[in-house]
């Protein structure tokens, strides 16, 4: 090739290659445009912009610059393109050193970009996660709160169940706080005590309500040992100074040295239902007292009959001896004493009545009976007392009978009283249970307590020698049982209004209804 | 005024003279003066080679950079990888180009007119490299259409991002 090698295809390619070369710049740059409008925050799209624009400004200084070099030295003039060449590869340096910047430039903004949006998306990271547990937050919050709202409902429903148990329990239900004082107590506990103030009793000692001392020392010594009590039978004391009988079951509530600082109870009634239970068991007793009475009557009675016959015999036989006659007398007096007892005892025991039962008026009994013994307490100077409930409806009863039992009572009264005093008589109706109730009160010297349980034992008696056999409130119990009905004694009486009435003791007589639609007006 | 300080007063007026001399002469002779740094000829061809060398280090960094800590990837990125590789190749060769031509007078270029001027022979492997070298167009224009085709790729994939209604791109 010692020829040389042609320029003319170098010239060609170079002349065409610009040409190209300033095209494909332009439409570079116009792309790269494009990709920044769509989107202008991204910094590669601004990189490749600018690196476009460079490579555009390379391009024409570049290419102009060749495609001038033909024209020029083609139209003579190669002194001009010496003049220009310097500038166009002078700005091509320029356009290079562009290049580099912009490189180097782009890789820096890049990197601090990258980590600002590295930072940001942290940021947004744990803005989501913030979010999130804000989110947890708000659901737990919520959940807390429907929770609280629910308890809180609930807690409503129970304290309304739990205070209208306390406050309308007929039973008593009280608190006692550390040093023993009633701290709280229910209405019930203030009816049963006869209390209206709550105050009344809020701050009172415990011990105070107690009736016995010692009932409230094994109370406290057992609450205090084992936590708790659980059917105490103890006398609670009420306003009016009667007797309360109570069933307690209590609970201690101890402090964190098991000291006794709160203690909660309830307590039952148990009065009414001693007393049923009282009589039940007198009842009973009764019946058997009764059933023996019959059975000794029964066999003294045949006995005493043949006695009295061959006494009666003697004195026909013994008429003329006087001495002998009169000691025949008294066997025979003495016999017919004991007959009449024998009598009581078996009208005592008798369970089935025997004379005419017919429908009666009670007031009009009552009367009947005062209309024979008034006078004679009108002479003690004992006055008596008539409340007779008006319509009271007949009952069948047997009319003898009943006297004798009004009788009896009213005799006992007068010898309670003995004289200057107050005999009260009461009739009322109680439609509820359907019964008639009479009530034969006193203003005597009363029945002390020991005594009372055994008032209508046969052949019990307070009375002196000769004043009483003891069996007048035998008899006038066999008479009411056997019609049915109940007799009751109390003293001092369970009603107020008989004691505001001076009364010291109270015979209660109830007896059924027996066609209780007959009223008295019928009679 | 004494003796002593009007003979200071001279000598001082003597040192500025010599600095307006001085500065007078460089004006009319500037080569002698060693303070002036002179711009030559092949400045301007150090300066350009500098900037090809700077162009293609900047290509390198960017080549290394896609390579080792990725921004993208796709089609585009690999259009733009080559357009950068044809880039920097053009610029060892106008480089080369640029260096071989310095050795190369007026005289090795005959043949008269520029449409029929040869490059004069015994063509030695310096010469035929020249010679080749100088179809740098033939790297440079690939360069500038894989650019524009990495381009039209990113402007798609910019276009679908916006559509999707996904996050910015890179």
């Amino acid at each position: 090739m010692t020829s040389g090698l042609p320029l003319l295809p170098v010239y060609l390619v170079d002349f065409f290659g610009s040409s190209l070369m300033i095209l494909l710049a332009i439409l570079a740059a116009v792309r790269a445009r494009r990709l920044t409008l769509l989107d202008p925050e991204s910094v590669l799209w601004s990189y490749l912009f600018w690196l476009s624009m460079a490579l555009v400004a390379f391009a024409l200084s570049r290419s102009i610059g060749h495609i001038l070099r033909f024209i020029l030295i083609l139209a003579g003039f190669p002194q001009v393109w010496r003049l220009l060449a310097p500038y166009s590869g002078g700005f091509n340096s320029l356009t290079f050193v562009a290049v580099a910047v912009l490189t180097f430039y782009f890789y820096n903004v890049h990197g601090v970009l990258e980590r600002i949006r590295q930072d940001a998306r942290k940021i947004s990271s744990a803005h989501a996660q913030l979010e999130a547990a804000h989110g947890d937050l708000r659901k737990l919050n919520q959940t807390l709160e429907e929770r609280v709202e629910a308890r809180t409902k609930e807690l409503a429903i129970s304290e309304e169940k739990f205070r209208r148990l306390f406050e309308g329990s007929k039973d008593m239900i009280f608190f006692s706080d550390s040093t023993a004082r009633v701290s709280d107590i229910n209405d019930g506990g203030l009816d049963l005590l006869g209390y209206e103030d709550r105050g009344a009793v809020v701050g009172v000692p415990l011990p105070t309500l107690f009736a016995e001392e010692e009932s409230w020392s094994r109370f406290y010594c057992e609450l205090n040992a084992t936590g708790h009590v659980k059917d105490f039978e103890a006398e609670f004391l009420r306003r009016d100074g009667s007797r309360l009988y109570l069933m307690m079951t209590a609970t201690a509530i101890f402090d964190e040295n098991r000291r006794l600082k709160a203690c909660q109870a309830i307590a039952k009634d148990m009065t009414r239902f001693r007393e049923v239970t009282a009589q039940l068991i007198r009842s009973e007793y009764m019946a058997s007292i009764g059933q023996l009475a019959a059975g000794v009557a029964h066999e003294i009675n045949t006995p005493l009959g043949i006695i009295l016959g061959y006494t009666q015999l003697l004195k026909e036989d013994f008429e003329g001896q006087h001495e002998v006659f009169e000691t025949l007398a008294i066997v025979e007096k003495q016999a017919r004493v004991c007959k009449r007892i024998v009598a009581d005892l078996l009208k005592f025991s008798r369970h089935s009545v025997e004379g005419a039962m017919g429908p009666a008026d009670i007031n009009g009994c009552l009367e009947e009976v005062l209309a024979v013994v008034e006078h004679t307490l009108n002479m003690d100077h004992i006055s008596v007392e008539r409340h007779f409930a008006q319509g009271l409806p007949s009952i069948v009863v047997d009319k003898e009978r009943l006297r004798q039992v009004f009788m009896n009572m009213i005799n006992n009264a007068h010898h309670a009283i003995g004289s200057e005093g107050t005999v009260g008589l009461w009739t009322r109706l109680d439609a509820h249970c359907r019964t008639v109730e009479i009530v034969i009160a006193d203003s005597g010297s009363g029945i002390p307590p020991e005594v009372i349980g055994r008032i209508f034992d046969p052949f019990f008696t307070t009375k002196g020698v000769d004043k009483g056999t003891g069996l007048g409130l035998s008899v006038s119990f066999g008479i009411i049982k056997d019609h049915g009905g109940q007799i009751d004694a109390y003293s001092p009486p369970r009603d107020p209004a008989l004691v505001a009435a001076g009364m010291r003791t109270a015979f209660v007589i109830t007896l059924p209804v027996e066609g209780g639609e007959q009223a008295a007006g019928d009679l | 005024m004494s003796c002593g300080k009007a003979e200071s007063i001279r000598h001082g007026h003597g040192t500025r003279w010599a600095a307006a001399s001085a500065l007078a002469a460089a004006a009319v002779h500037p080569p002698t003066v060693l303070a002036v740094q002179v711009h030559g000829a092949p400045e301007g061809l150090y300066v350009h080679q500098m900037a090809h060398v700077l162009f293609a280090a900047a290509l390198l960094f960017l080549l290394y950079i896609l390579h080792y800590r990725p921004i993208g990837s796709g089609t585009a990125w690999r259009f733009f990888k080559l357009s950068i590789l044809f880039f920097l190749a053009w610029n060892i060769d106008a480089f080369v180009v640029h260096w071989l031509a310095l050795g190369l007078s007026e005289e090795y270029f005959v043949g008269g007119p520029l449409l029929a001027q040869r490059l004069a022979g015994p063509i030695d492997a310096e010469r035929l490299v020249y010679y080749l070298g100088r179809f740098d167009h033939l790297l440079c224009l690939p360069a500038m259409y894989f650019l524009i085709r990495s381009l039209d790729l990113f402007s798609r994939e910019a276009l679908d991002r916006r559509r999707e209604g996904k996050a910015q791109g890179p």
